[in-house]
């Protein structure tokens, strides 16, 4: 999407937060932004923005495996609290979690990618 | 437990019923009994990561983990999450184990992605 392929030397290919983010954000703007919550369609939008998410991630041809979580949350004063850990190598995999809000609902997305040896 | 017998070629297969029931006692001994509290949620789901992790690194298998732990107070809203994985359908998996009790919901998700050795 803007200046990455650029650095097509060696070691390109390895995972940008900032992309990832960008990419998620417009994911989740695309299925729910402008939605209220709403109980018959959030299995719909939980699903297409993980899809969403992991088509675009794909599409950068990277040498990744990815794996894309996503919950929605109605709000109503409840604590939602989520926390993740990862047994990896650090040097060349990475994650990024990006959290949305409206009016009514929650949405947080976390990519993680494992890079292929 | 015996799967140290099976050291033989290529036998890399993610086991998720044992996660599963790695997963359930960890669940248990870090919130089992308790009630939702806000000022200690941001531990226990530290603790319930971490406590996953060691105990899936520690079967010594050849593969990288993430795990994902949420925890949500029961107030009737609605939750909702969803995840999808680009990665190797032969030696890679995933569980999910969904806890309840009064007043909370926990819910973890493990994703293994083998290491190529």
């Amino acid at each position: 999407m803007r200046g990455m392929d650029e650095y097509h030397n060696g070691n390109e290919g390895s995972f940008s937060s900032e992309e990832a983010d960008s990419v998620v954000k417009e994911c989740i703007e695309s299925v729910v932004g402008g939605d209220d919550y709403s109980q018959s369609q959030v299995n719909k939008w939980t699903a297409s923005i993980v899809e969403r998410c992991l088509t675009q991630l794909i599409k950068q041809g990277k040498p990744y495996k990815y794996i894309v979580t996503c919950a929605v949350m109605q709000k109503t004063g409840a604590g939602l609290h989520t926390a993740n850990s990862c047994y990896w190598d650090t040097a060349v995999d990475g994650s990024c979690t990006v959290r949305w809000e409206n009016r009514t609902m929650y949405c947080v997305v976390s990519v993680f990618a494992v890079a292929i040896a | 437990m015996t799967m140290e017998e099976y050291n033989s070629g290529d036998e890399v297969v993610f086991s998720a019923d044992e996660a599963s029931i790695s997963v359930k006692e960890c669940i248990e001994g870090v919130i089992g009994g308790t009630d939702y509290n806000q000022s200690k949620v941001n531990q226990w789901t530290a603790s319930i990561v971490e406590h996953s992790l060691t105990h899936l690194v520690k079967q010594g298998r050849p593969f990288k983990y993430i795990v994902n732990c949420s925890i949500m107070q029961k107030s009737g809203a609605g939750l909702h999450t969803a995840n999808s994985c680009y990665w190797d359908t032969a030696t890679d998996g995933s569980c999910t184990v969904r806890w309840e009790n009064r007043t909370m919901y926990c819910v973890v998700s493990v994703f293994a992605v083998a290491v190529a050795l």
